[in-house]
């Protein structure tokens, strides 16, 4: 994808897989409008003049270094970390089948 | 005999204190008023009768038992449904977390318990804090306690209303682009957005994470003062690594006034495009109480403010796909049932547990951090961050907090704008705000001439000045006659103690 | 296929390596009090922020800071003052959030470069002529150190109803968030390394300096020390990169060596035939020998990293980098040369003991407690008959070394000592004296015991007196075996070969 290229019907069903929303046909019609009007709303952003111009990703001042103690602090039990989860096995989250090469740490 | 919804927080506590009632009557009295009330309103997804209740004994007890009470000692206060409460689902007003029960409970809302407050319950939100109505909720839209055919504002629409009908003292709310402001002018009361890194956090799910900020909504000035005091109480919360020791004094000077302030007015913003000319003869009405109480009031300018709404959009949908991504039903939230693989699963629980306002979030956040996109808009709108904030700082060397409309029309009808791109435009006022990460706050000051509906003027200050705007706030409330009003079909009912 | 020596002439291996450490010896995990765990019960150690519930926040563990900031000037890097911590996306359950918390372009430490040695059978996996090399073969390879970045461990996933716990065929995958969070530091090297040896050298002296820092257990078995490795294939006298394949669970040491011997040779039988190399991830099975593809990479992975809000900014002072490199003591290659110049140890016993913190320690304790011309003898004994184990103190392994030194027990006397010392605050000298282990020296029941071999060992007797000498060796065996370990092998050889000789 490229911003000066417009968004296609695939380029969208690409970011939707990705993203894992499944979108019906109408819904990726919709979703297309959308995201044209959403950008051209955003157009102005890029006629700005900002050489040398900083980002600040954080609107935090001269805050750095925050860290914490490397102290044990009580988590959840077995049961409050599993209390919320629709399918577990034994003491474990359970998933259905990964089709496909997964993680990447 | 006292009405309830009369009460200020301190005389809540000092009544309770004082033995005049108990906080339990008060609890009570405030679940009366939430059930006589919120049938119409629709403020609340849950109410904790029973947290509420435990809390209120604790209270009693402690005073029994001859111990220090809480500064919000027994008062009534709710949250926005996006902050974790143990004991309490925390939704977002989405179906994606209907069945979420909190595992932990926020640093915001813990502090409130700790200064004694009983907590009522959970509060209506537009789904995971997108939109300007509380009508994109998943459970039921929330009705303005004005008029019940408008909406409240959004995204914290249900705190406002919540305050705004008298069912509660204090609500907590969240701001990410004028989520407390916008629905507290729409109610006729007052909120404020803390400035970034005032109140933790922690606990509250995120939508923008530089962004955010949890912030009180009250029918006065005081009361809000009172809940600063109780959030930034402790220091600087070690749970959430941007926030800082704001532990401050929002009382003792609270009365202080504005002789000799500064205030900022923006000539250029008053003409801005569909600003309601109510609106703008309420800022007139605004300034000049300030005049009279002492102020002084200057002309400033912001100039990149223009560029603020794509700036804002760009961080905020970029964020908010990134926060977004951990909800795919494993660990918690709604599971698509029967998947035979993890792929399809992730897909349909986020398809059918999302609705359409956070699938489009979410797909514009994805495009725009897409490598090859990521250049022409994230980096261009942090490098415009950096020119609002300085923009901001020059102002504020000269005036001591800028005025400005907090929405550009009083409430309207449900349904009445249905084009997101529109309602992205009503937020003009209040983004730049959090993108600078500085303080601002919406008083109620008239009722509008020709809507007859609360418009609220907003008040910005700078990033940890926010007792100094409380102040110049309060000046400006007590100028006005709505201090502690409750919308007036509410008024009058149920909850005497 | 070609076997390797015979490929590596021809083809020039372009080798890089990415190796995760996690630092097993903290308290917790990286951005949350959890505990790290070992053995426990799936999902016993986890909160809120480590499996990404609503609302949770990270902050970050200071000491695992430290560690980094330590391995970069272990290993000579640049510590790098102002960095970020980013976000990585990628929709998988082994990351709660569905992102990986990481470093952004710029990392805590970057532009590091550790020299290898290489000798012995593994320095010819450098054709002649591609390097320096000594007259013994030997030569000097610098490596040069992309970076080493700070992030998080994901989840253990446990796959179900596939073959061997893999993905493929499975039914459903159980998810175990006890390592997720777990901090972890991914070092990345330039594609300087050419062998397969030189890669495993690298992998071993990175694990000797994280031990002697003491950040990680650095245990390949169990997982804290992982290696991915990178590898494509060039003409010699060529520039132009080939096609890289990655390559996955090269999780011992000679795995990463056959893994990567293997590729080599597969990629050059692909080229050779006019084939062309994929861009993939393989995936090496150590019982039968060879990498197979995981999956096929077409376009490169959109991970849509921008920095993560939720964590401020690092800018490292003086103070803490300075308090970090008070921290790093001396590491195995200034150990090695000390040993070898201050007590006159031999390079290889040198170079095992300064590998090994654990054996460091006690060699160097046990040295404190003999005379310096027994010191040789301590390392002997450190690497012959201790090494690894941690149930012998120091004194101990100091008696047994003057024992040995001063003639007064055999090797498979101290041997038995060994067991018989461990786990106890028994002294060796006495214990010797107790057991009656000492080494005889009775000259007539040895010679007695040299006729005896003598007369069962007629074929070794006739060689010996057709010139084979060596062979005394194994009579030396023989006796010492009759005398149950406790003849003198030195008297044994002298009176075996007085009596060929006569
Ligand atoms: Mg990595
Ligand atoms: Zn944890």
């Amino acid at each position: 994808m490229s911003p000066d290229q417009p968004l296609t019907r695939e380029d969208v069903a690409g970011i939707a897989e990705y993203a894992r929303i499944a979108l019906t046909d109408d819904e990726l019609d919709e979703m297309c409008a959308y995201l044209r009007d959403a950008v051209a709303l955003l157009e102005p952003i890029r006629e700005y003049d900002l050489a040398g111009v900083e980002p600040t990703f954080h609107p935090i001042g001269a805050l750095t270094n925050v860290v914490r103690e490397d102290v044990v602090v009580a988590g959840l039990s077995l049961e409050e970390a599993l209390a919320n989860a629709a399918s577990r096995r034994g003491s474990s989250f359970r998933v259905p089948a990964i089709l496909g090469d997964g993680g990447a740490a | 005999m006292a009405r309830l919804d009369e009460l200020s927080a301190r005389q809540i506590a000092a009544g309770i204190a004082a033995g005049d009632f108990t906080a339990t009557e008060v609890a009570e009295a405030a679940l009366e008023a939430v059930s006589e009330r919120d049938a119409q309103v629709q403020a609340f997804l849950q109410v904790s009768a029973d947290l509420a209740l435990q809390a209120a004994a604790a209270t009693d007890a402690a005073r029994a038992a001859g111990r220090p009470l809480g500064v919000l000692a027994g008062v009534p206060v709710a949250f926005k449904d996006n902050m974790n409460l143990m004991g309490t689902r925390t939704t977002c007003a989405s179906r994606m977390l209907e069945p979420y029960e909190s595992a932990y409970t926020a640093t915001c809302v813990q502090r409130l318990l700790d200064a004694g407050a009983t907590p009522l319950g959970k509060l209506n939100m537009d789904e995971f804090a997108f939109g300007s109505t509380t009508d994109s909720s998943a459970f039921h839209p929330t009705n303005n306690p004005w008029d019940l055919s408008r909406v409240p504002g959004g995204s914290s629409g249900g705190s406002a209303a919540a305050v705004a009908s008298g069912e509660v003292t204090i609500a907590l709310g969240t701001d990410t682009g004028g989520s407390i402001r916008q629905p507290a002018a729409l109610c006729g009361v007052v909120g404020m957005k803390p400035s970034y890194g005032m109140v933790s956090r922690y606990g509250v799910v995120a939508f923008g994470s530089s962004l955010d900020q949890v912030g009180p909504l009250a029918r006065r000035v005081e009361d809000v003062a009172v809940t600063m005091g109780a959030l930034t109480h402790g220091g600087r919360d070690c749970h959430d690594a941007t926030s800082q020791d704001a532990t401050r004094d929002f009382l003792s000077h609270l009365e202080d006034g504005v002789e000799g302030c500064a205030i900022g007015i923006i000539p250029a913003l008053m003409e801005a495009e569909g600003l309601a000319p109510e609106v703008r003869s309420a800022m007139a009405v605004a300034a000049q109480r300030l005049e009279t109480a002492g102020a002084r009031i200057v002309e400033v300018d912001l100039p990149n403010m223009a560029s603020a709404i794509s700036a804002y959009y760009v961080i905020a949908s970029c964020e908010a796909f990134s926060n977004l991504a951990r909800f795919d039903g494993v660990r918690y939230g709604y599971q698509e049932p029967g998947c035979k693989t993890l792929a399809e699963q992730s897909a349909l629980s986020r398809a059918h547990g999302f609705g359409p306002e956070a699938k489009r979030r979410q797909m514009l956040g994805a495009y725009l951090l897409a490598s090859g996109i990521y250049d022409a808009y994230y980096l261009p709108a942090q490098q415009v961050r950096t020119l609002i904030t300085a923009d901001y700082e020059r102002a504020f060397v000269q005036v001591d907090a800028i005025l400005m409309p907090t929405s550009p029309t009083a409430a309207w009808k449900h349904g009445a704008i249905s084009d997101p791109a529109a309602l992205y435009l009503a937020d003009i006022f209040t983004i730049s705000n959090n993108i600078a990460g500085n303080c601002g706050i919406s008083v109620p000051v008239m009722l509008g001439e020709e809507s007859g509906l609360p418009i609220g003027a907003q008040l910005q200050g700078p990033a940890f000045a926010d007792a100094r705007l409380l102040t110049i706030a309060r000046a400006l409330e007590q100028a006005g006659d709505a201090a502690g009003m409750v919308a007036p079909s509410f008024a009058g009912g149920g909850g005497e103690l | 296929m070609r076997p390797l020596s015979e490929v590596l002439q021809d083809w020039e291996a372009i080798i890089g390596l990415e190796i995760h450490t996690e630092l097993t010896t903290l308290e917790t995990k990286m951005f949350c009090g959890c505990k790290l765990s070992h053995d426990d019960e799936p999902n016993a150690n986890v909160c809120p922020i480590c499996l990404g519930m609503p609302g949770a926040l990270p902050v970050p563990n200071e000491k695992a800071i430290e560690s980094i900031v330590m391995a970069g000037i272990a290993t000579n890097c640049e510590v790098m003052r102002r960095s970020m911590f980013y976000r990585k996306h990628y929709f998988y359950p082994d990351m709660a959030k569905n992102f990986q918390t990481t470093q952004g372009p710029v990392a805590f430490v970057m532009h590091g470069h550790l020299d290898l040695e290489v000798s012995g059978d593994g320095a010819r996996e450098r054709p002649e002529g591609a390097i320096e090399k000594a007259p013994d073969g030997s030569y000097v390879a610098p490596i040069r150190i992309l970076r080493i970045h700070m992030e998080e461990d994901a989840a253990k996933m446990n796959h179900l109803g596939g073959a061997e716990g893999r993905i493929g065929g499975a039914t459903e995958s159980l998810i175990d968030y006890n390592r997720c969070g777990t901090p972890l530091i991914e070092l990345v090297t330039e594609p300087d390394l050419r062998t397969p040896e030189e890669a495993r050298l690298f992998m071993e002296k990175l694990r000797q300096i994280f031990l002697t820092l003491g950040i990680s257990d650095c245990s390949l078995e169990h997982g804290s020390m992982r290696c991915d490795g990178n590898v494509s294939l060039r003409r010699r006298g060529t520039r132009e990169l080939g096609t890289k394949s990655e390559l996955k669970n090269l999780n011992s040491f000679k795995s990463l060596h056959d893994a990567l011997a293997y590729e080599i040779c597969r990629q050059a039988e692909v080229l050779e035939s006019g084939g062309i190399v994929l861009q993939e991830t393989r995936h090496w099975e150590p019982s039968r020998k060879r990498t197979v593809v995981m999956r096929v990479k077409e376009t490169a992975d959109d991970y849509r990293m921008y920095p993560d809000p939720d964590l401020v900014p690092f800018d490292l002072s003086d103070e803490f980098v300075e308090r970090c490199r008070a921290r790093v003591p001396e590491l195995p290659d200034a150990k090695r040369s000390r040993y070898v110049s201050a007590w006159g140890l031999k390079p290889y016993d040198a170079a095992r003991i300064a590998g090994e913190p654990a054996m460091a320690s006690l060699f160097e304790a046990a040295a404190q407690a003999v005379d310096t011309s027994e010191v040789p003898m301590v390392a002997n004994v450190v690497v012959n008959l201790v090494f690894g184990r941690e149930d012998l103190m120091p004194r101990q392994v100091a008696g047994l070394a003057r024992l040995l030194a001063g003639d007064a027990i055999t090797f498979a006397q101290a041997r038995e000592l060994v067991e018989l010392v461990a786990g106890t605050d028994r002294d060796p000298e006495k214990t010797a004296d107790e057991r009656g282990l000492r080494q005889s020296t009775d000259v007539q029941a040895l010679a007695d015991i040299v006729e005896t071999v003598l007369q069962t060992c007629d074929d070794q007797v006739r060689q010996y007196r057709a010139g084979n000498k060596k062979v005394v060796g194994f009579l030396v065996g023989q006796c010492m075996k009759a005398s149950h370990g406790n003849g003198n092998p030195k008297l044994f050889h002298q009176l075996l070969t007085q009596r060929l000789e006569s």
